[in-house]
């Protein structure tokens, strides 16, 4: 296994391991402005990354690196469509001219759950590029 | 890519086993990239930069096109 699938199933660890954690809070406890520090357990994502193995002479190659920018690109695609699902949907329940209040940690959660996404569609799709193959 | 399109078909298998059963990993090694890459290559899922099909073809000792072969459509030809 390369260091870049390593990464991918790293991640999807560090996510569903946050959205299990997420749950768990919200069913014991409550859903409210202290649930966010779930989110905290995405920081584990980065712990590859800054590593001392990953700063030795690790071989990136061209094959990799399209991989990971295909990869990344998808991530951000997977955000694009949830925010516009989700100004959709608000927009239509709610209506296009109405206002809308929420608590700050509503918007702080949003945007962890924006880096979650983002995070997993990114390991996904570099799980099914290495095994699938990469054509160019 | 579906069969109607043109393919490069390599021959990295073969040379490899000609110059004295090299492994993946050395080839690998000797042209800067990934076992991966090379297991990918040899599988035909991908498909390379024209430099890493140089810098493959120098470690053969051969040409490019004796590494790499275009296999084009009928409606390729002039």
């Amino acid at each position: 296994m390369s260091d870049s699938e390593k990464w991918a199933w790293w991640t999807i660890g560090v996510v569903a391991l946050t959205i299990a954690a997420y749950g768990a809070y919200v069913a014991f406890l409550r859903h409210g402005p202290a649930t966010s520090t779930v989110f905290a357990l995405l920081a584990l994502a980065a712990l590859p990354t800054s590593s001392r193995r990953n700063f030795k002479c690790r071989t990136f190659d061209e094959r990799e690196r399209k991989i990971s920018n295909t990869a990344l690109t998808a991530g951000f695609r997977a955000f694009w469509l949830a925010f516009i699902v989700l100004i959709l949907t608000i927009g239509f329940i709610k209506g296009w001219n109405s206002t809308l209040t929420v608590p700050v940690w509503i918007l702080s959660e949003i945007l962890c759950w924006a880096v979650a996404l983002v995070l997993g569609v990114q390991a996904l799709t570099t799980i099914v590029l290495y095994r699938g193959g990469y054509d160019v | 890519m579906s069969s109607s399109e043109p393919e490069i078909k390599n021959h990295i298998r073969r040379l490899r086993f000609d110059h004295g059963e090299m492994t993946q990993d050395q080839l690998a090694k000797q042209a800067g990239v990934t076992r991966h890459t090379i297991m990918a290559l040899e599988a035909g899922k991908y498909f390379p930069s024209l430099l890493l099909a140089f810098r493959i073809a120098r470690v053969f000792g051969a040409g490019v096109e004796q590494v790499f072969e275009y296999v084009g459509q009928a409606s390729d030809q002039p």
